[in-house]
């Protein structure tokens, strides 16, 4: 800081007193001639006296109490001075000496009060070991004390004032405007004081200022909180830096209403004008407003937390309006700014926006508080949604009853358009988080879905929801069972399986009830003559997009959040969905024992109104086939009972023919369905072939094809010592049958009798054994496998499996059991085919480019199988055949691999 | 999809010509808007052929026969290439020949012309690379299909016809099948694509 001379005059007092030429341009040398030797003496003599006196008055400013008499000594050499129109000089001096004496005497004085404090440590960390009720203390003493001696200087220049002003009125009448000139002189004296503190300003006196409001506004904090938990314990810490602070005050907690204390506005009030009449008012601004907003910071974080089921905006207004608000209200109504009316009762009155318009008198305080306010308010909505945008992953991870952070996201996102950050910030965590190999499909799914609910809260129009969604398809288009998961979530939720996973199926299921629900609703408004109606509503309450919307994405109206047609869309296309929904379908039906199939008929009709009937026809055909058995198998056995009534005493069937119940399916609608030659039992084979004879009576000219290896057999086992049922599959009941008359079995045997291969027998016989049933022994001799029945649950026991659950449905080594070929089967046999196009092509054509095959296949390969495949499908085809070594790549062309010889 | 196109259009521009013929009074009302052509027994015709001839590059895809293969060029599934590798035990062992088939509109009922591509030292094939087998002639039946082509071809390679030549040195040289197999190695050129 420049030392203060610039804001005064250049003034040169010695040498205009000891010459009779004062140095000033203002004086023309005539005036100078006329000057005799007498008015000089008087001058010097006015001179001395000026000096000493305005030296005595100014002493007298170490007694505050005395107010400063003006002595006639001094307002005679005024006169006298200004008589002679060195008036300038006059004011120089005196504001100098003044300088001099507040220099000396009062602002190095402050400062040093604030010595002992000089480590004080910054902002942040506020170490409790600093004594801060004696800081206060003498924080506000130093400003007392300095504020004493500013006045009594400034009655001093007062005084001075006066007595330029009587001379005025005797020498120069009206020439001057004196009341300017007044404001001139006081504005210099501020200027100077301001000057001469900040020249000398110690570095921690804003770290002071900064700790002093923080104290301050924890406290009201504090009495809000008070307030509000029924003013219980206050920290003892506190209260006595409370009173001490505020010397006589009762801490009674009953005084301390909503309202602030009167006598605590006034003790900060006057710190805060003290501050300002000593030139800090930006300095104090700066430090109450950022402790202000370092308080707020620590309220929201404090709110916010990791507890996503209550919505903290509210409680975080409420907040700045009973406490940084009300502080600041009260500061200005006690400093004065404003007309200071009715300022109380607002106070009272909760500061929304609306109860500041309804007094319009108070306008000029309310713009400043209302500025305060929305500023305030716009850094709180800021925080809080940086706060949840970090979190928001975990907000939606647990999204049905995270809603309410969604909610406060959605407003403060309002207010701040921060929503590009929000996908941003939101997409990186996805990625690092979800779209790993760790997740499973469902699970990412699961979130998927949840991420499209909670992110349509925050955006209707479904912009944000596209690019963040964008990741996530793409990463579940590389997965191989994700048309498997998302099906599976369709259609669980419908069958009531009772199993944990029910919360995914069921939002899908739940959506597509909703999609009927719409639906039904809106054939119920088409029902009025509503096409130009609805137009014109659709057009009355069009917005724009907004502008982060990227125009190349179609606009709004294409844009339907729709969460089945968003997650269809993870698979392109919906007759994959439908495909593997056939299979699925398959598989649940050919299972089934009892021809209950309402809950799938209710799927499929609400599938059908998503995807439309025509690409669900081959699943209804299935159903229907369901349906068709139940009604043919009861005919059939009705002819059954009826021819073979006579007979069944005299036959004596180990068996009687009515325990078969047949799935009759119209094989060309279903998926292909897997199927293993084997020899049923004898007895059963009868039966089958009794029942299949009876259906060619009824339906003429049709005939029955058993599928052996497809459906389940409800077995009872008895043994010596136990029964046990079973449900299981016909090649678990055909070998389990074998044993019935004979004990044991070599392997080699036992694969004869059912008539499959060894190693399949091996691999089925596995469930029997894993049940304790069968024990499983290598003849020494023949080094072959042989295979006992077990006929106690003791020696069961031994071989050491859980053989204790009655009635259980184990489809034994699933995944190769699985009746109905799966996609990815039919996929790999249609690409056999097209193994064989290409090398057919590749063999009369040498050499291709991929895209020369994409072309050639789409172009010949029409008949059954259709090539639909994108070239990059076929790129990961040729890639897998050039790893079985049957192609090459050189460059971008493929070629034979050449064979050797 | 080209290739379709060209058909209709080509099949299109027939029965223009037909109907031109037929009805010589109709031309001036219809010349004007000859790019709609409408669908008629002709286009039919060609689309059995199509029909047909995709099913022989199925069964021919399938079929798996080692040895010969054929397969339509990219844009017209009525010009195929074919392979034809020489059977073991002949003189033609180890040797490859391209050919080229095409159909006409009215396969099966007329054989396709059938070219070596590939030089090819045979009685029974010029220095053009036309072959004179009988099937491909006069004995030629809508029974036969690709595949059957190319087998006999394969198999006149090891059993030429000499009493019929066209090519009359190879037919003097087959007798002694030492030299001819030399001849054969050093006229061979493997076809490079």
């Amino acid at each position: 800081m420049p030392k203060t001379q610039t804001s005064f005059p250049s003034s040169l007092p010695q040498a205009t007193s000891s010459s009779s030429t004062p140095a000033s341009s203002v004086f023309n040398l005539e005036v100078l001639d006329s000057l005799t030797d007498s008015d000089i003496q008087r001058l010097l003599h006015a001179y001395s006296a000026f000096c000493s006196s305005t030296d005595s008055l100014l002493l007298l400013s170490g007694i505050p109490s005395a107010s400063p008499s003006p002595s006639l000594e001094f307002a005679d050499s005024v006169h006298v001075l200004c008589s002679h129109r060195l008036r300038s000089f006059v004011v120089d001096h005196f504001l100098r000496s003044l300088q001099d004496a507040f220099e000396g005497n009062c602002s190095s004085k402050f400062w040093r009060s604030f010595e002992a404090y000089r480590d004080f440590p910054p902002l942040e960390d506020r170490s409790p070991s600093i004594d801060e009720a004696s800081l206060e203390q003498l924080l506000c003493e130093a400003l007392d004390e300095i504020s004493a001696k500013k006045q009594h200087q400034e009655q001093c220049l007062s005084v001075l004032v006066s007595a330029l002003e009587s001379c005025d009125d005797q020498v120069l009448e009206g020439k001057h405007d004196f009341d300017t000139e007044s404001k001139l002189l006081f504005s210099k004296y501020q200027l100077m004081v301001h000057s001469v503190l900040l020249a000398s300003l110690p570095r921690h006196f804003y770290d002071i200022l900064h700790w002093y409001f923080k104290r301050r506004l924890e406290e009201i904090s504090a009495m809000m909180d008070d307030d509000c938990s029924g003013k219980d314990s206050m920290d003892l810490d506190e209260s006595a830096v409370f009173s001490l602070e505020s010397g006589d005050m009762d801490i009674d907690g009953e005084q301390r209403g909503k309202s602030l204390d009167g006598r605590w506005v006034t003790n900060i009030g006057k710190v805060v004008r003290d501050l300002r009449s000593l030139g800090f008012l930006s300095m104090t601004e700066d430090a109450y407003a950022s402790a202000i907003f370092m308080l707020l910071n620590a309220k929201v974080n404090e709110l916010a937390g990791d507890d996503f089921r209550c919505s903290i905006l509210g409680a975080i207004k409420r907040w700045i309006q009973a406490v940084p608000l009300q502080l600041l209200h009260s500061l200005h109504s006690y400093l004065g700014d404003t007309p200071s009316y009715d300022t109380t009762s607002n106070v009272k009155s909760p500061l929304s926006s609306k109860s500041f318009s309804c007094y319009p008198g108070d306008r000029p305080l309310s713009q400043g508080i209302i500025i305060w306010k929305l500023r305030l308010e716009y850094f709180a909505y800021e925080v809080v949604q940086d706060l949840r945008i970090d979190k928001l992953f975990e907000i939606i991870v647990d999204y049905p009853e995270s809603s309410p952070a969604i909610e406060d996201l959605k407003q403060c996102l309002e207010y701040t358009g921060q929503h590009s950050k929000l996908v941003q910030s939101f997409i990186s965590s996805l990625r690092y988080r979800l779209l790993t190999a760790g997740a499973s499909t469902n699970d990412i799914l699961h979130q998927y879905v949840s991420t499209i609910k909670a992110l349509r809260t925050i955006d209707r129009t479904g912009i944000f929801l596209e690019e963040v969604g964008e990741p996530i398809r793409e990463y579940l288009r590389g997965r191989k069972d994700t048309i498997k998961c998302i099906v599976t979530m369709l259609t669980d939720g419908a069958s009531g399986s009772a199993n944990g996973s029910v919360n995914a199926g069921d939002s899908l299921l739940e959506e597509l009830n909703r999609d009927e629900e719409g639906q039904e609703k809106a054939d119920l408004e088409d029902g009025f003559n509503s096409d130009d109606k609805q137009a014109w509503a659709s057009a009355m309450c069009w917005e724009p997009d907004p502008a982060e919307a990227d125009p190349l994405k179609g606009s709004r109206n294409q844009r339907k959040v729709d969460i089945l047609g968003m997650i269809v869309g993870i698979i392109g296309s919906k007759d994959q969905l439908v495909n593997e929904y056939r299979v699925i379908l398959a598989e649940k039906l050919l299972n089934k024992t009892d021809y209950d199939i309402d809950p799938d008929i209710r799927t499929l009709e609400l599938l059908k109104i998503h995807f439309g009937e025509g690409i669900m026809q081959k699943c209804e055909i299935m159903l229907n086939d369901l349906i068709d058995s139940k009604r043919t198998n009861s005919n059939i056995r009705a002819s059954m009972n009826k021819a073979s009534q006579p007979s069944v005493a005299l036959e004596n069937a180990e068996i009687s023919s009515d325990v078969v119940d047949a799935t009759i399916i119209s094989s060309n609608f279903w998926p292909p369905i897997q199927d293993e030659e084997f020899n049923v039992p004898e007895p059963v084979d009868r039966m089958l072939t009794e029942y299949a004879s009876r259906y060619t009576e009824v339906k003429t000219p049709r005939k029955l094809l058993w599928k052996k290896t497809v459906g389940t057999v409800k077995l009872e086992l008895q043994f010596n010592d136990r029964e046990i049922q079973l449900t299981v599959t016909p090649m678990q009941a055909a070998i389990i049958m074998q044993f019935q008359d004979q004990k044991s079995w070599s392997s080699k045997d036992l694969a004869t009798a059912i008539g499959v291969p060894v190693d399949v027998l091996d691999r089925r016989i596995n469930f029997w054994i894993s049940k304790g049933i069968l024990a499983e022994s290598v003849e020494p001799k023949s080094s072959e496998r042989a295979y006992t029945i077990l006929e106690a649950a003791a020696d069961a026991g031994t071989s050491g499996v859980n053989n204790d659950s009655g009635e259980e449905f184990v489809a034994g080594d699933e995944e190769e059991d699985g009746t109905v070929a799966s996609v990815e089967d039919q996929l790999r046999k249609e690409m056999t085919v097209y193994e064989k196009y290409i090398t057919g092509m590749l063999r009369n054509f040498g050499r291709m480019t991929l895209e020369r095959i994409h072309n050639t296949l789409k172009m010949f390969c029409i008949a059954d199988p259709i090539y639909d495949k994108s070239p990059h499908q076929l790129q990961l085809f040729l890639s897998g055949l050039i790893s079985e070594e049957k192609l090459e790549l050189t460059g971008e062309v493929y070629s034979l691999r050449k064979q050797d010889g | 999809m080209g290739s379709v196109n060209d058909n209709n259009n080509r099949a299109a521009a027939n029965q223009e010509g037909r109907y031109h013929q037929n009805t010589p009074a109709a031309v001036a009302v219809t010349a004007p808007s000859p790019k709609k052509p409408l669908p008629t027994a002709k286009t039919v015709d060609t689309q059995s052929v199509t029909k047909r001839l995709q099913s022989e590059l199925m069964a021919l895809m399938m079929g798996g026969d080692a040895g010969i293969s054929a397969f339509p060029q990219e844009d017209n599934i009525f010009c195929w290439k074919g392979t034809i590798v020489g059977s073991k035990d002949t003189v033609f062992e180890g040797t490859e020949y391209k050919l080229s088939l095409s159909f006409s509109n009215d396969y099966p009922f007329k054989p396709p012309n059938v070219k070596f591509e590939t030089g090819c030292f045979h009685p029974n094939v010029d220095v053009y690379g036309n072959i004179c087998l009988d099937i491909l002639q006069d004995k030629w039946s809508s029974a036969y299909d690709v595949k059957s082509i190319l087998l006999s071809i394969q198999s006149l390679l090891g059993e030429p016809n000499t009493s019929s030549p066209l090519n009359t040195q190879a037919a003097q040289l087959w007798s002694n099948q030492e030299e001819y197999r030399k001849m054969v190695e050093k006229l061979y050129k493997a076809p490079d694509a």
